[in-house]
């Protein structure tokens, strides 16, 4: 279960709604960070701690991509690849960093450092190629930079 | 007023409907995948288009409402264009297994394909893989074939109220899984079953074993479990049940059903069916016919009745058995066994209950029906879980709680954790009190009625008493609730009545009753209930709940009956226990129970029907009592005779006959024969004569035919004429506070997924629910260091059993409860009981029970 901080956290959210299930997302949110990622536990702590059906969460959880419904490295890299990025050579940006890193989209590398996860546009055509480490945000990425921003990540 | 043409067709409405509806109520179908008639409009898969005038797009009929004025077509060269294009994107992922699925024939898109088309997909991807899993028990699940139509979501969400599976990730990937993604750990209803359109759940217990149109004969009868008595169909294939389904917009579930009704039929087709009678010889029960053992237990009975007299006889009857069966016996145990010592195991809780609520409030005050929770403000829920008890009548509570309605419950209630408004946990035991506490608020603010004397006195006497001072968490919202809400429904579980005060809490529950203008539940575990008592299976009514001690009504029988019943009530159950102890009793008949197992303190059962000198038995199994019996004789059960029955709001409904079974006899005609035998003559051809005689001599059921209940809405009070006085005179209450402050106290569990010798021959509940378990609170976890799954001992003053546990969150108190349905770990072996002095039931609270983890 969460300990007492979180429960507290989550429970002052649920405040700011007019209804439980509306705490929902960010709720899973805090569920992810104090996991790692949306394990049957920690769906289970959420649905304790808003009263809700277990089912629920775990099919609300599972239609957004940002949750994570497997355990993932300590760094998760979301690389675009869509039209804008593409054309840009986001493609290959995947090959340097699975090459140097060891890992394949939807994988971790084995010492667990990264994870990969190939997403679509992420809004930020215009200063394509882009990329999210965690929760920073990379834009104009180029084959050297790229490795140079990631080195920071241990 | 609404009027509308559908396909020129001009529809007058009376109520705002949508427009799918309107169309079916007329006659013209409009295709469907994701809508269902008992859930609510979707709109999702958008087969249901529709062209409306003046409308400029296609619109979805079950999401439409229908208007005045409005032109609708169903059928068009656009509108099939669109339902086609659908169901090809539909065949994108869908497999065409149809030769292997067991939906097809039965499968709504394999309908609406053949209808609409399109005969060529031209998708040259793959489809997408989903692996058919098989890791529940009961259900297998094949998403290759869902459609995402939500039906079966809806269904477990919106209508049973279980939330146990949910709708999957996105798109293409999108499908149903239950939380674990394996086994669905839930009520195991079946009813998202029911829903699915296509082949993606279906169920193990008749997995590949026949095709939809194999089925030899379909019959719709009712379910043979608890006292709610839903409407369901057999579907039969060589003699044998293939799968029971509901029926939409039949009787009181309307196309609902529990897991008991729908997967607990297998034990009529058991291996372990008696066949054959058996004799006792040499010790031991032999193999016998019908003729000797009829014969023997004629000689025996004669005897016993002509040396002791018939008070040295009882007769337990069942409320398994139909009204029938029960009219029988107890004219077999009064007219040719001259004893009015008849009781049944209903005398541990319902029987109890319902003759003190009558006496003090008049017959039929429980005669309410299940649809009336559903229009109740306030629902006061006591003395166990109506979800587990009668599930059926629980989701009418699920139900009026997600309308709105205050769901208050005192104690413990697992199915209501998520729809209750508010709890009251007294401190164990102590419910009477509170009750007692928030009774005299309600006296106070109403004051005297002034039409039952002996409850008016009481209240005065109990306000009295009472303190005024209640400080527990949500007795506060209790009292506001009972004091403002202008439509209130109790419900009643046996839990309150199975305490040595129990009295005290019946006639709370009674007056609030009174003085609120309530509506009372009882809750009934078994399918007849009722009917045993208005049949007469109880020591001092006649059918009909007749007092014996009136004689006007005793003449009126007896000149119907041409003979003489004996004068004196008899004996209740566990006086006739006491009584078979003493050797006062020294004969018993015992059809359709198993007191050796269902009356607490087992083994001291057991040791006083062991002083027995002649003990019979008929059942469909041999059960722990019937071991111990001098005849056993095979009787006929569910689907294999036809018969009436009472369930708890006393509505009478037929049970009908689907299989032929190769042995055994209807428990009326086994009486009968033996009757004849024993010199008091009984001329049933069929079922249907006892029927008439009931309607004849009893004057509830006057004038009552087979033909007038099989159409249904066969309601309280039929023609008859209730008793509405006070019937008896009830005894003073008795002061019997106990002292709890023991760490743990063991008591009954009362599960979803078992009652008694029935489900524990059920394969697919055994499976569901495989062994007796101990259910722990979370605090007495904690406070005993367990987990989940923990082995460990429990031990009472009358023995102890080794167990596993289960943490369950919704146990409040410190109880630990455990089920009385598996042979050899049942919990009433472990328990002792005072009697309540008042009602006649044994009282099994305060059970102390030490735990250690092995
Ligand atoms: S069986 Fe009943 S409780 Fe279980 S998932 Fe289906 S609808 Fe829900
Ligand atoms: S499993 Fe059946 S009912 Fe449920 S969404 Fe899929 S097709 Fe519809
Ligand atoms: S609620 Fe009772 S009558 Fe209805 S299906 Fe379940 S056990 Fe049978
Ligand atoms: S395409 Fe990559 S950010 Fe939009
Ligand atoms: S039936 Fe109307 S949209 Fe599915």
């Amino acid at each position: 279960m969460f300990n007492e901080t979180v429960i507290s956290e989550i429970n002052e959210i649920r405040g700011k709604y007019p209804d439980r299930r509306s705490a929902l997302l960010p709720s899973l949110y805090i569920a992810q960070r104090e996991f790692g990622w949306l394990s049957h536990e920690a769906m289970t702590c959420v649905a304790k701690t808003l009263n809700l059906p277990e089912a629920d969460v775990r099919g609300t959880a599972s239609f957004y991509s940002m949750f994570k419904n497997a355990p993932v490295g300590r760094h998760v890299i979301q690389i675009c690849t869509n039209v804008s990025c593409m054309i840009l050579g986001a493609e290959k940006l995947v090959d340097i960093v699975g090459a140097k890193y060891g890992v394949t989209s939807g994988g971790t590398s084995e010492d667990g450092r990264f994870s990969l996860v190939i997403m679509e546009c992420i809004g930020a055509c215009g200063t394509a190629p882009a990329m999210l480490v965690d929760t920073d945000f990379y834009e104009n990425l180029t084959e050297t930079n790229i490795l140079e921003i990631l080195d920071k990540y241990k | 007023m609404i009027t509308l043409t559908i396909n020129g067709k001009e529809i007058t409405l009376d109520k705002p409907i949508t427009v799918l509806e309107a169309a079916r109520q007329s006659g013209i179908k409009i295709p469907t995948l994701c809508a269902h008639e008992v859930l609510k409009p979707y709109g999702g898969c958008r087969l249901c288009v529709v062209e409306v005038e003046r409308m400029p797009r296609l619109q979805t009929a079950c999401t439409l409402m229908a208007a005045d004025g409005m032109e609708v077509r169903t059928e068009s060269e656009t509108i099939s264009e669109v339902r086609r294009g659908i169901l090809e994107f539909l065949l994108i992922n869908h497999p065409l297994d149809c030769p292997y699925c067991d939906k097809a024939g039965e499968c709504e898109l394999q309908d609406l394909v053949n209808k609409y088309g399109p005969t060529v997909g031209r998708h040259k991807e793959e489809k997408r893989k989903v692996a058919e899993s098989h890791k529940d028990q009961i259900f297998s699940r094949n998403m290759e074939r869902c459609v995402s139509c939500t039906r079966c979501v809806r269904m477990c969400s919106d209508m049973q109220g279980a939330s146990a599976i949910s709708m999957i990730a996105r798109g293409t990937h999108t499908r149903m899984e239950p939380f674990t993604a394996d086994s669905f750990n839930c009520e195991y209803c079946g009813n998202c079953l029911s829903v699915c359109p296509v082949g993606a759940i279906l169920s193990r217990l008749s997995l590949h074993s026949y095709r939809p149109w194999q089925v030899d004969k379909e019959v719709e009868t009712i379910c043979s479990y608890c006292g709610v008595g839903c409407t369901l169909v057999v579907q039969v294939r060589d003699d044998a049940i293939k799968r029971v389904i509901p029926k939409m917009g039949a009787g009181i579930n309307n196309g609902m059903l529990c897991s008991r009704g729908r997967f607990g039929y297998e034990y009529i087709g058991s291996e372990e069916r008696l066949r054959v009678p058996l004799v006792r010889k040499n010790g031991k029960l032999e193999q016998s016919t019908w003729s000797e053992a009829l014969g023997l237990i004629a000689e025996k009975l004669t005897e016993i009745r002509n040396t002791n007299g018939g008070k040295a006889i009882a007769g337990i009857a069942s409320p398994r058995c139909s009204n029938e069966d029960n009219y029988v016996f107890q004219k077999f145990m009064r007219m040719t066994c001259k004893t009015n010592n008849i009781d049944s195991v209903s005398r541990t809780g319902f029987a109890a209950a319902q003759k003190y609520f009558e006496d003090l409030l008049g017959q039929g005050i429980t005669g309410n029906l299940i649809d009336g929770l559903k229009h109740s403000e306030t629902i006061l829920v006591l003395g166990g879980d109506p979800t587990a008890v009668n599930p059926i009548l629980g989701l009418a509570i699920r139900e009026a709680a997600r309308d709105g309605a205050n769901i208050i419950v005192l104690g413990n209630a697992k199915g209501l954790e998520k729809f209750k408004t508010v709890q009251v946990v007294p401190p164990v035991f102590n419910e009477a009190v509170v009750l007692e506490e928030v009774l005299t608020e309600v006296f106070k603010a109403k004051g005297v009625r002034g039409e039952r004397p002996f409850v008016d006195k009481e209240l005065k006497l109990l306000s009295k008493r009472t303190s005024g001072k209640v400080d527990i968490e949500g007795y506060e919202e209790l009292k506001k609730a009972l004091l403002e809400t202008e439509s209130l429904s109790i419900v009643l579980g046996m839990d309150m009545v199975q305490r040595t005060d129990g009295h005290r809490t019946l006639f709370a529950v009674a007056a609030l009753t009174y003085l609120l203008e309530a509506r009372l539940y009882t809750l009934s575990e078994r399918a007849n209930e009722q009917g045993l008592i208005d049949a007469g299976c109880v020591p001092d009514m006649l059918p009909g709940g007749r007092p014996i001690n009136i004689s006007d009504f005793k003449v009126k029988f007896e000149t119907v009956w041409k003979g003489t019943i004996p004068d004196e009530d008899g004996l209740t159950l566990l006086e006739i226990i006491e009584g078979t102890r003493n050797k006062d009793i020294k004969a018993l008949y015992v059809m359709g129970e198993n007191p050796v197992f269902n009356i607490p303190d087992g083994s001291s059962v057991k040791e006083a029907l062991g002083n027995l000198d002649f003990m019979v038995v008929q059942d469909i199994f041999l059960t722990e009592t019937g071991e111990m019996a001098d005849v056993v004789l095979p009787a006929l059960g569910w689907t294999e005779r036809i018969g009436t029955y009472t369930n708890l709001e006393r509505r009478i409904q037929l049970q009908k006959k689907a299989v032929e079974s190769s042995s055994g006899m209807e428990d009326w005609r086994i009486l009968s024969e033996l009757s004849n035998k024993m010199e008091y003559k009984m001329k049933y051809m069929q079922a249907e004569d006892v029927m008439h005689e009931m309607a004849k001599v009893s004057p509830l059921y006057s004038e009552l035919t087979y033909s007038e209940i099989a159409e249904g809405e066969c309601l309280w009070p039929y023609h008859g004429e209730p008793l509405r006085g006070e019937i008896n005179e009830v005894p003073e209450m008795l002061d019997v506070a106990g002292d709890y402050r023991a760490d743990f106290y063991l008591a009954l569990e009362k599960p979803l997924f078992h009652s008694g010798s029935l489900s524990r021959r059920s394969q697919a509940l055994m499976k569901i629910y495989p062994e007796a378990s101990l259910k722990v609170g979370a605090a007495s976890a904690e406070k005993l260091g367990l987990t989940d799954g923990d082995k460990v001992q429990i031990s009472t003053s009358a023995g102890s059993l080794d167990t596993s546990v289960i943490i369950e969150d919704s146990i409040k108190d410190n109880r630990v409860y455990m089920s009385n349905n598996f042979a050899g770990s049942g919990v009433f072996n472990l328990m002792k009981f005072n009697v309540d002095k008042v009602t006649k039931a044994p009282g099994i609270e305060g059970c102390e029970v030490t735990i250690k983890k092995l």
